[in-house]
């Protein structure tokens, strides 16, 4: 799709007023979304995205154009509109383009596009059936599947010419209870880089179905959650977005490169208790978040962030690393074409502690257990974070006592950190979609059951 | 190479030829460009051009879609194939809609005046230059400072002989900055926006977003509690923007809002009159017909805390036995039509914000709130987000506040409402409000 001649008569048209670095990101992705509803197909929808970004850095100036039309003068007519912005001094010689190989981590067994819908109906139904049997009260469930098969060809100025297939697969099912004047919600989304096998032959999407019915139902007769300072235990799995919001973003150059984060300049300094040890790893086979190479062409790694408190590392992307005098850790990601890469996460999580689940509550006294967590953001620059508990628990006395809902968890990530105080040993993993400048990539958060030792819980008792 | 115009011709032909009943094709287009400044230089700068096309077809009273960013010759075949396979698959019972078109739409003119690239810049470096300027504690600014300005252009075109087509400016300019003193770090941001370039007000926003980042230095939390709580007019339109699917007929058929059938109603306070108008002057979601090709008209959603109607497309407006009320939309060329408002916004009162204050007489006001995509429920209508803002005693401003919720449940808000300020503002786009005194939220801190 992309031809090696063309895109270096690109790469030279985008440098022709000088520049350090050109790339170019080309792209053509097909996607697949269909939404069914108790047993009623709403949406079935197929499409195509495709477009190329052109990239020319000056320095650590950023200039970026996008375009649709991926003919020969389209790119060309694309690099002229980055080189009319640039007149740079310097001018890179782009290298002769070079392919790239690798192996491919996370081969899918069956390409979106060999599949007939039916399929993807007959789980999805199967997941609706199950969420609606777990109670008259369930009035709505609900099965949205994403799959993509994404191309993308990179090629820039020092050479690297390389082509990545990924294909990746989701599921997100809610679940809404009613009790005639109330509504609640549960959700899972299940997902991972792999075509419609995985929902076929490697995991039950009906477990995680009943998963969500029953958590909507819990939080339907829950009361409102109180509002405070308190220990606060949460489950592992998507409760690793707490890390995500708390201490991920602040740990990418994005923000790190500028100054603008509460970790810069804290290499080698303890910021976390020591039982945190926490990874940022876009080599995991198959995981949502994992690629063979980032949106840059680099090969992804398995980076360890924190390793018993100390920060050893920062996410770092080619921009990032210009600015700060570091190399690339191959996690440079974008949502589409239409975006500039940043540095991001990939599937980010702390590492098993040595803690045992049952004591984390036995020894907590009075406060809440987060079983599930929703989403959340921060601001890198402030530290300031906030996260939803999808369903939580009062703990009384070192006992899990009655389920409460509405509660959401805000503080500083450097603080938090610092209090985390029991980590246990069974570390699972959750999907989940992140935004920042790049626009919206897949990661993956994870931790295992863990304890903060003081939070402030917003809920809507006082 | 096909013109536009030959291109939607032959697209829906081939569809007809294909056996679709009807067919309708809807264009998005976007030209935008985007300068943001640093340390007195244009650190990232883009320039950009896309757009996308969705095929709608109608075969045995269902209707299926499909969608393409690249309009190349294969896009057809492609398009026509996959939107009547789905088609087959929907088996939605709700009938599906194409429509021919209304007998007339309004005059609206969204098209304004983005200025040249020259003057984009100059204006997006006088603002890192200026901002910087303001007041010795703030020495940085954050990545969002600069300029962006976009044009749009939509046509919807189908075999009934509609053939509609639409285009709008818009041009803001940003400030965030970051605020320091001593182990204290703080940001601050502010926007404007308009059709017209020349028409921004870059002094006031740096102003705006250095004021909002020093005044953070000093807060701090405040005591749990159960307090009124007035939501400035500067963030009640994002909670607003959070939970304004529950008005959508769409939303309430499906059991995702709690409205339905309730028309008619007293669901709010009689200070509240909730204001959907698609032909706002100057507005950001300002259009003359909807993405059925429907003509819009101004309405109350609620007219003195009483529902007056939800909003409605073709679909939800037959199934409920009404008529549309021209609210028809699309997430993109890849989503289906759905149900959304347009310039969307709570009626102002005659009270300032100081006399809502005094009206309060000690409580907290909101200036800021994080989270809303996570921390609010629009099917259970709760809330519980990270906010900002300042202490009031006696009437009186007095300390600010950060590192607090605010929690509660979207629908009581309504009913919970005591005033609303005089103070309408569209901070950021189609949502606006006046500030709005709220009877009791809990407010979680320390």
């Amino acid at each position: 799709m992309l031809k090696k001649p063309i895109a270096q008569e690109v790469l030279a048209a985008a440098l022709q007023n000088g520049g350090t670095f050109a790339e170019i990101f080309l792209e053509d992705t097909l996607i697949n979304s269909l939404l069914l509803r108790n047993d009623t197909v709403e949406t079935v929808s197929s499409g195509r995205k495709h477009g190329a970004g052109i990239r020319l850095l000056c320095g650590t100036r950023c200039l970026y154009a996008y375009t649709n039309d991926t003919s020969r003068q389209g790119l060309l007519d694309c690099a002229a509109k980055v080189a009319a912005a640039a007149q740079w001094a310097q001018r890179a010689q782009p290298a002769a383009l070079e392919t790239v190989y690798f192996s491919d981590r996370h081969p899918a067994e069956q390409l979106p596009q060999g599949v007939e819908h039916v399929r993807r109906l007959r789980i999805m139904r199967d997941c609706t059936r199950v969420m609606r049997e777990q109670s008259p009260q369930i009035v709505r469930a609900q099965a949205a599947w994403n799959d993509s098969d994404q191309r993308v060809y990179i090629a820039n100025s020092e050479g690297l010419f390389v082509h990545d297939r990924r294909t990746r697969t989701r599921l997100g099912l809610l679940a809404i209870a009613s009790d005639g004047t109330e509504n609640q919600t549960g959700f899972e989304g299940p997902g991972a880089m792999r075509g419609i096998e995985l929902f076929e032959r490697k995991i039950d999407a009906t477990e995680r179905a009943k998963l969500a019915a029953r958590r909507a139902l819990t939080m339907l007769h829950a009361d409102s959650c109180p509002a405070g300072v308190m220990p606060v235990a949460m489950a592992g799995g998507f409760g690793g977005v707490v890390f995500h919001e708390a201490c991920g973003h602040s740990l990418e150059a994005t923000s790190v490169s500028r100054g603008q984060s509460e970790f810069c300049g804290k290499l080698g300094q303890k910021i976390a208790s020591e039982k945190v040890t926490a990874i940022d790893d876009g080599t995991i086979p198959f995981a949502w978040g994992s690629t063979n190479i980032d949106d840059e062409g680099t090969s992804t790694t398995k980076l360890v962030l924190i390793e018993n408190g100390i920060l050893k590392n920062y996410m770092v992307d080619k921009l990032g690393g210009l600015r700060m005098g570091m190399p690339s850790t191959g996690s440079g990601r974008r949502q589409d074409y239409s975006f500039a890469p940043t540095s991001r996460m990939r599937n980010t999580y702390i590492a098993p502690g040595t803690d045992e689940e049952d004591e984390i509550i036995s020894s907590m006294g009075d406060g809440l257990y987060a079983a599930s967590m929703g989403g959340g953001s921060v601001n890198p620059a402030t530290g300031e974070f906030n996260f939803a508990v999808e369903e939580g628990y009062l703990v009384k006395n070192g006992k899990i006592d009655k389920p409460v809902r509405g509660a959401s968890l805000i503080g500083r990530g450097s603080e938090v950190l610092m209090k985390i105080d029991r980590v246990s040993k069974r570390c699972t993993r959750a999907q989940g979609l992140c935004g920042s400048l790049s626009g919206s990539v897949p990661t993956e958060v994870g931790q295992p059951m863990l304890r903060i030792c003081s939070q402030t819980v917003g809920g809507r008792k006082a | 190479m096909m013109t536009r115009d030959e291109f939607f011709r032959a697209l829906l032909q081939a569809a007809r030829d294909a056996g679709a009943e009807e067919a309708e094709a809807f264009f998005l287009q976007s030209e935008s460009m985007r300068a943001l400044a640093r340390q007195g230089e244009i650190d990232d700068y883009s320039v950009n051009q896309s757009g996308g096309l969705s095929l709608r077809v109608l075969k045995d009273g269902k209707v299926g879609s499909a969608f393409t960013e690249a309009l190349d010759e294969q896009a057809i075949p492609m398009l026509v194939q996959n939107a009547l396979k789905s088609a087959a698959l929907i088996d939605d019972a709700d009938e599906q809609f194409f429509f021919a078109g209304s007998p007339e739409y309004a005059d609206v003119s969204c098209q304004g005046d983005a200025g040249t690239p020259q003057q984009r810049i100059a204006m997006a470096l006088a603002l890192d230059r200026d901002a910087r300027k303001i007041d010795p504690l703030v020495t940085e600014l954050g990545l969002y400072t600069g300029v962006e300005t976009g044009r749009g252009t939509l046509r919807l075109t189908n075999t009934l002989g509609l053939d509609l087509s639409h285009t709008w400016d818009e041009c803001a300019c940003f400030v965030s900055t970051i605020a320091r003193r001593d182990a204290r770090t703080t940001s601050g941001f502010a926007m404007d926006w308009g059709q017209r370039l020349c028409a921004l007000d870059p002094e006031k926003t740096c102003r705006e977003a250095v004021e909002s980042a020093v005044f953070l230095l000093d807060a701090k939390p405040c005591k749990s509690g159960t307090m009124p709580v007035i939501f400035r007019n500067d963030c009640m339109p994002s909670l607003l923007g959070a939970f304004c699917g529950i008005f959508s007929a769409e939303a309430a058929q499906k059991g995702l809002s709690l409205l339905n059938g309730r028309e008619g109603e007293k669901i709010a306070a009689d200070c509240i009159t909730l204001v959907d108008d698609p032909l706002l002057a100057g507005g950001a979601a300002t259009r003359p017909f909807d993405l059925e090709g429907v003509a819009t008209y101004r309405k109350e959603i609620i007219s003195a805390g009483k529902l007056a109607t939800l909003l409605h497309n073709l679909k939800t407006a037959k199934k409920a036995g009404c008529k549309t009320t021209g609210n028809a939309s699309r997430g993109g060329y890849a989503s289906s039509v759905g149900v959304s408002p347009s310039n969307l916004y709570l009626c102002p009162g005659t009270k300032s914000l100081q006399a809502l204050c005094a009206q309060m007489g000690s409580g907290l006001v909101v200036t800021g709130l994080s989270g809303l995509h996570a921390g609010a429920d629009p099917i259970s209508g709760d809330f519980s987000l990270l906010c900002e803002g300042y202490l009031v005693e006696n009437g009186q401003k007095s300390r600010p506040i950060d590192q607090v919720t605010v929690a509660g449940n979207f629908y009581r808000l309504l009913q919970d409402a005591v005033a609303v300020g005089d103070d309408l503002k569209f901070p950021s786009g189609a949502l606006g409000s006046p500030s709005v005194l709220v009877g009791a939220l809990t407010v979680a801190g320390q």
